[in-house]
């Protein structure tokens, strides 16, 4: 239960702070008590690496130094997608395939938001065509500037965004290429397209909680990778008891509901689920490489990445002060039934917590549709495109959250998991709203802080 | 939600009215400034009240607009797309000052426009297309005083209000796209140009009846479309436009009794508001008769307009060329003969719009600085764009002194002129944003006697503009509040060195994702009355932006 204690320790010296604590903390163990979570985390779930099963040591390659590549020294000499046993840094490039938006061409309508910790609530919905111009294995042996996928937003909700454009040419980086992204704009009050400096890549977008580097992924070779151990996750994103049903859109412009407690973080076909529904996870930090990112304003980042697949269901994201700053949860499927070997998997919806300023913001991609782009149709992935203000693919979403307390719930802190590795802490503020959205199965505003 | 409705217009009427009350009642700057400062910090004090956090709750939701009209209507109509916005916009003089140079300036309110905009598209099928912008303006400034010095309305109504066709149907046409072409023919606007400032962004006149406080985000709205085709071809990374517009649009200038009608602009507004010929443009300051004015003729095929634009985009780098054969904006004032009366002799004036030549360049870039001091890496952009104009018109006064000694001449010169700027953007740490932006304007084989010509330098033989810009969302404040800062000096030479400084200080808060406001301080300081910016010393202004989406 010492572990559910959560206090800033800046105000350990003041005496009636302490007081407060003591009582807060006290509403905390007693709400806990009483209702208890709505899911308890299985400790026996997560396992250094000393108490992993055969099957995972088995896939491991524990090796920290393995052979480089001949030509360019800091990639790995094994060829991607490589083959167990697979070290840390394997993993990590494994996970570069499962990039917030699929890595492969498609169109979707992707419907986001954010939610304040007053409840004030935004949301837009944008159409993604994404270009895919190289398979994640050309992606790391390309040039350093090589332009790997484009990405084209169209901006149709709401009314004062309608007509905003924003084309993304992502580029692989190297130690001498640092530019990630050629970024251009189109401002329907302005009619102009305009190349825009490229976004910081550790800085939230406004008014959300996740990144840039959050969105298009991190390059594998940017960070050191190690292995902590393997956990089970029960549960990803949670959906409030207030939303028991979420309407999504088919690629042909139809709409579904599904059932929110029915949903499972895998999707249904996933084949690899344990008895008990969880998802077994391999638990992999990788810290920013300084020759690479001097000046990253991140200090790690730990992955739960699925033990079959590597795809990465839960992320964690530490400032450069070592705190923890964002969580990221996912729910995917297998979106591409073309490519085998779960290679197929994309991220439906992602949900991030700043913990810092109490920020909750989603992402949902709606009426996934593979697409092959057609020599033509590649024309709309150049700026000059974006003047014509022509939505080519009208998918359509309605996914949004109607109402403040439909949003999603925080994720779960998962307090006392690799408490070495996870500073795990929030303010008594957070804490107490936290408390009261877990007993009320959906977001509380009005908290007794 | 009807019982919610009053709920959340007492939220919202209570602490504007306040705000309001407090601004129009403000007799000082000092005081004035400490409202805006006030306005800007009431968010964030009022959101401690969980009060107000269970209104932004239901303001952030709360789209009547949305949810009663144009939704609903596009539910029953297919194919059809609306959106709506309503705007109000309104600018407060600080300076109760009332001669200023010629203008009886009797007034505080320099505007106060409301504007309604319905922006209609159906779609006949994905690639055929009609789009339609209803503009409804009304300027309340011309009816809320009893100002001397506000008459502009009599001249031209369109100040006061928009109650014309050609002004409410802003914008009409038919769109047909394929992957490789656009065609697009129809009233319409088009911008070239990516600076701050209009530098190859010529195609369309423009209404500039906000003088030197004209920001380039206004220029949606003061661009006068034309009916024109527009047809784009694209291939790869290349795309080449051309234009053909049949249509011709004058600017609109802030003209005798506009707020901000020139104090340099002769006669007196004691004289000029009862004088009906100079009020109709047929006689000037001097006396001189005014004769019909030479225009375009759109069933004149050889005075159509034609532009043409090509556009590459190579990696970091994209670049462009641009050329518009085009009519000149404001007509020459050209003399072509004179006459006595009971007051002396004087010259007979003939306007005409005459033709121009424009050659424009624009170009950007963009890198990722590394290692750099403090900061690490930093990602800019650099812009470049400029136009060369070949004959532009300029007012000679020295020539037209000699016409009207009796000497040859028609009191008009040609010139080319050349306005380029480069800008460079920066994107700082927390979300700072940084523009530093030259901007240089030239006139060739000039003279001090010369006027204004299209391009040119103002009253000298060159300007320069550095301007910089710099913004930051406040965090606390989820980012939904935007404060900015524009300087611009306007340099001269070889006469006048220094013409003042543009300083315009900016709050935006996002009140809801469909209702935004803001607040700006503009101020003219620097230069003498005669100087760009140095005419506008008391025109210093504070000015409320209300816009809501839907």
């Amino acid at each position: 239960m010492r572990q559910l204690l959560v206090f800033d320790q800046n105000l350990s010296t003041h005496v009636v702070d302490w007081i407060n604590c003591v009582l807060l903390l006290g509403l905390i163990v007693f709400t806990v008590d009483v209702n208890g979570e709505a899911n308890p985390v299985k400790k026996e779930g997560w396992r250094a690496i000393d108490q992993l099963s055969r099957w995972e040591r088995e896939r491991i390659d524990f090796r920290i130094d393995t052979p480089r590549d001949s030509k360019t020294g800091y990639l790995p000499a094994e060829p991607f997608p490589f083959t167990a046993p697979y070290t840390a840094e394997e993993m990590g490039y494994r996970m570069m395939e499962f990039t917030h938006t699929a890595r492969w061409s498609h169109v979707m309508a992707d419907t986001f938001g954010a939610i304040t910790k007053a409840g004030y609530l935004s949301q837009s919905t944008a159409v993604s065509m994404i270009g895919q111009e190289l398979s994640t294995q050309e992606h790391i042996h390309a040039e350093p500037g090589a332009v790997h996928a484009r990405h084209m937003y169209y901006y149709i909700y709401p009314p004062k965004n309608d007509g905003i454009q924003e084309l993304w040419s992502l580029r692989r980086t190297g130690l001498e290429s640092p530019v990630k992204l050629d970024y251009f704009a189109y401002t329907p009050s302005l009619r102009r397209v305009r190349r825009q400096p490229p976004p910081r890549r550790d800085t939230p977008f406004p008014g959300l909680a996740q990144s840039f580097d959050d969105i298009i992924g991190l390059e594998s070779w940017e960070f050191d990778w190690r292995l902590i151990g393997a956990d089970a996750l029960y549960e990803t994103v949670r959906f409030p008891n207030t939303r028991p049903k979420i309407t999504l859109a088919k690629p042909n412009g139809g709409f579904y509901e599904l059932d929110t407690d029915l949903i499972k973080p895998m999707g249904e076909s996933y084949p690899f689920y344990r008895q008990d529904g969880g998802i077994d996870c391999f638990v992999v930090v990788a810290t920013p490489n300084r020759e690479w990112l001097p000046d990253y304003k991140v200090s790690k980042i730990i992955y739960w990445l699925d033990e079959h697949y590597f795809y990465p269901l839960r992320v964690e994201t530490y400032d450069g002060n070592g705190d923890l700053k964002t969580i990221e949860v996912r729910l995917a499927k297998q979106e591409n039934k073309a490519l085998p070997e779960g290679h197929g998997y994309a991220g439906i919806l992602a949900v991030y917590f700043h913990t810092q300023l109490d920020l909750i913001s989603y992402s949902l991609h709606d009426a996934h549709m593979v697409k092959e782009w057609g020599e033509e149709d590649l024309i709309q992935f150049t700026p000059d495109f974006m003047r014509r203000r022509w939505l080519k693919y009208p998918q359509k979403s309605q996914a949004m959250v109607s109402s403040p307390e439909e949003f999603y719930m925080r994720p779960r802190l998962l307090k006392g998991k690799f408490s070495d590795e996870r500073p795990v802490s929030v303010s008594l503020a957070i804490a107490a709203r936290i408390a009261a959205q877990d007993k009320a199965g959906h977001l509380v505003f009005d908290v007794d802080e | 939600m009807s019982k919610m409705c009053p709920m959340r217009l007492r939220y919202l009427c209570e602490p504007l009215h306040n705000i309001l009350l407090l601004i129009t009642c403000c007799h000082s700057r000092k005081i004035s400034i400490l409202a805006v400062v006030l306005l800007c910090t009431l968010s964030g004090a009022a959101r401690a009240e969980s009060g107000f956090a269970a209104f932004e709750r239901s303001l952030a939701t709360f789209d009547p607009g949305g949810q009663y009209l144009t939704k609903p209507i596009e539910r029953y109509v297919s194919g059809l797309s609306l959106n709506g916005t309503l705007m109000f916009w309104s600018d407060y003089l600080l300076s109760d000052k009332d001669d200023i140079g010629f203008r009886d300036r009797d007034f505080r309110t320099a505007q106060m426009q409301s504007l309604f905009e319905i922006d209609v598209s159906y779609h006949f099928s994905p690639n055929f297309e009609l789009n339609s912008i209803i503009h409804l303006l009304h300027d309340g400034a011309y009816d809320i005083s009893s100002s001397d010095g506000l008459y502009a309305d009599r001249v031209d109504d369109s100040f006061r209000r928009y109650n014309s066709f050609e002004r409410i149907a802003r914008e009409l046409y038919l769109s047909y796209r394929t992957s490789t072409l656009d065609v697009v023919l129809g009233k319409q606007q088009i911008a070239w140009g990516k600076m701050d400032g209009q530098f190859i962004d010529a195609i369309n006149s423009m209404d500039f009846r906000e003088s030197v406080q004209i920001e380039p985000s206004d220029y949606e709205l003061r661009r006068l479309p034309m009916w024109m085709a527009n047809l784009t071809y694209y291939f790869g990374d290349v795309s080449l436009n051309v234009l053909w517009i049949p249509d011709f649009e004058p600017n609109l200038n802030p003209t005798y009794g506009a707020p901000w009608s020139s104090p340099l602009l002769p006669p007196a507004d004691a004289e000029a508001r009862n004088d009906q010929l100079l009020l109709n443009g047929r006689r000037n300051a001097a006396g001189d008769r005014v004769v019909q004015t030479q225009r375009p003729d759109w069933k004149n095929i050889s005075d159509h307009q034609i532009a043409a634009r090509l556009d590459i985009a190579s990696g970091a780098l994209t670049w462009g060329l641009v050329y518009y054969y085009a009519w000149e904006r404001d007509a020459a004032p050209f003399v072509i003969g004179r006459f006595d009366d009971a007051s002396g002799e004087h010259l007979l004036i003939e306007p005409s719009y005459e033709r121009l030549h424009h050659f424009g360049i624009t170009s950007d870039y963009a890198q990722v600085a590394t290692g750099v001091p403090l900061i690490g890496s930093l990602p800019m952009v650099f812009r470049a764009e400029a136009l060369y104009t070949k004959d532009a018109h300029f007012v000679d006064y020295q020539n037209l002194a000699v016409v009207r000694a009796g000497g040859s001449g028609n009191g008009v010169s040609k010139h080319d002129t050349l306005r380029a700027a480069l800008a460079f953007e920066f994107a700082f740490p927390d979300k700072i944003s940084v523009i530093f932006q030259p901007s240089f304007y030239y006139t060739f084989n000039w003279n001090d006697s010369l006027g204004v010509g299209f391009g040119g330098a103002i009253a000298d033989e060159w300007n320069f503009a550095p301007v910089f810009f710099i913004s930051r969302p406040v965090e606390s404040t989820r980012d939904r509040l935007l404060l900015s800062l524009k300087l611009t000096p306007y340099l001269s030479g070889p006469n006048r060195n220094y013409q003042g400084t543009k300083t315009k200080l900016m709050a935006s808060y996002e009140f809801s994702p469909f209702i935004n406001g803001s607040f700006i301080y503009t101020d003219y300081s620097g230069g003498d009355s005669d100087d760009l910016f140095g005419q506008y010393h008391h025109y210093d202004n504070i000015g409320i932006e209300l816009q809501y989406q839907f």
